[in-house]
């Protein structure tokens, strides 16, 4: 009952997150939160006892895609424009 | 661009933490879940972190790419001179001729559920240090190649 | 129309996704004689507690050999293009 639970609100989470990236105007907050997508899809990992994927999970998607976003907003502009 | 004071710091505070369990992870490769893969990936997030954190005159100044690139090619290297070896001494590719042979990672196990010991596992532990050393060379030298790439063009 | 479009697009999506899930079983694989091997002797043939590591090392380590292999072509993908965009100064980004 308390793993169902759980499990609602981590996928209950990711729903949030995936759609907070939709709506984020400040990109760096956007990356924040793909981060934070992958984040939890890691801890979904980890509750589906399947650790080894969390932790790549964990490294590469919450880690280092987060860096490559930073990386690449800092040498462009922080803020989306208006749709034309 | 400089990242403020703030982030540096923190940056520097958790470098080493992080780095340490990655290390952990590519050691207890055998007995935790983990290993090569994952361990060197979280190392190669520090690496990141401190390349986020600092700008790009910086990083040049304290990660190398010749010693991420020899670090990538000799991981490589190493792990399948560790399978090569095996058919030296007269097996097949990728055989595990230290386990069970009383010398380095060589004890034996005990079937079912126990707690462990380090020094098991024959080849696997060689060769998650082998993978591991291999993927902190090589995620970090991509990130790196991605700022060098942009080092030029970067809004103040 | 493309909002719509894409509204009805992601549900299809969701409802095919959703309906293969319902249909999955956890934890009980219908050829289990391959696992069953693995499990009852990696432990004495490998020496090792981890069954996971035992096959990507041992078992399977052909396989790993293949995923180095293309992580070091990636890296050396990813370098071959930045290098043409940072000629400029080939003292450091050599």
């Amino acid at each position: 009952m308390i793993e169902t639970i759980i499990h609602v609100l981590v996928i209950a989470g990711l729903i949030v997150s995936a759609t907070l990236v939709y709506y984020f105007r400040d990109l760096l907050a956007a990356a924040l939160a793909s981060g934070l997508f992958s984040f939890l899809i890691s801890l979904e990992f980890y509750l589906l006892q399947a650790p080894d994927v969390a932790i790549s999970q964990a490294a590469i998607g919450a880690g280092l895609t987060t860096a490559i976003f930073i990386i690449a907003i800092r040498s462009t502009k922080r803020y989306e424009e208006d749709a034309p | 661009m400089r990242m403020s004071k703030i982030v540096r710091f923190g940056a520097d505070v958790l470098f080493g933490a992080i780095v340490i369990f990655g290390l952990y992870i590519i050691m207890h490769g055998h007995l935790t879940p983990g290993g090569g893969f994952q361990g060197g990936a979280v190392v190669a997030t520090g690496v990141a972190l401190v390349i986020v954190a600092y700008s790009y005159e910086e990083v040049i100044g304290m990660v190398k790419k010749f010693v991420l690139t020899i670090q990538e090619s000799a991981g490589l290297v190493m792990f399948a001179g560790v399978a090569l070896i095996a058919i030296g001494l007269g097996t097949t590719f990728f055989f595990n001729f230290l386990a069970n042979s009383g010398s380095l990672f060589g004890m034996t196990v005990p079937f079912g559920p126990n707690s462990g010991e380090l020094n098991t596992g024959g080849v696997l532990p060689l060769m998650n240090i082998a993978v591991g050393i291999e993927v902190w060379g090589g995620l970090a030298i991509i990130i790196l190649y991605m700022l060098s790439g942009i080092g030029k063009t970067e809004e103040a | 129309m493309r909002k719509e479009l894409s509204v009805l697009i992601i549900i299809i999506f969701g409802l095919f996704l959703g309906l293969i899930a319902l249909d999955l079983t956890f934890g009980e694989p219908d050829n289990a004689a391959m696992d069953d091997y693995f499990i009852r002797n990696g432990q004495e043939q490998a020496a090792t507690n981890n069954i996971v590591t035992t096959i990507v090392f041992d078992y399977r380590g052909f396989d790993t050999l293949g995923e180095s292999t293309v992580l070091f072509t990636a890296v050396v993908g990813v370098g071959l293009i930045y290098r043409k965009l940072v000629r400029g100064d080939a003292d450091e980004n050599e």
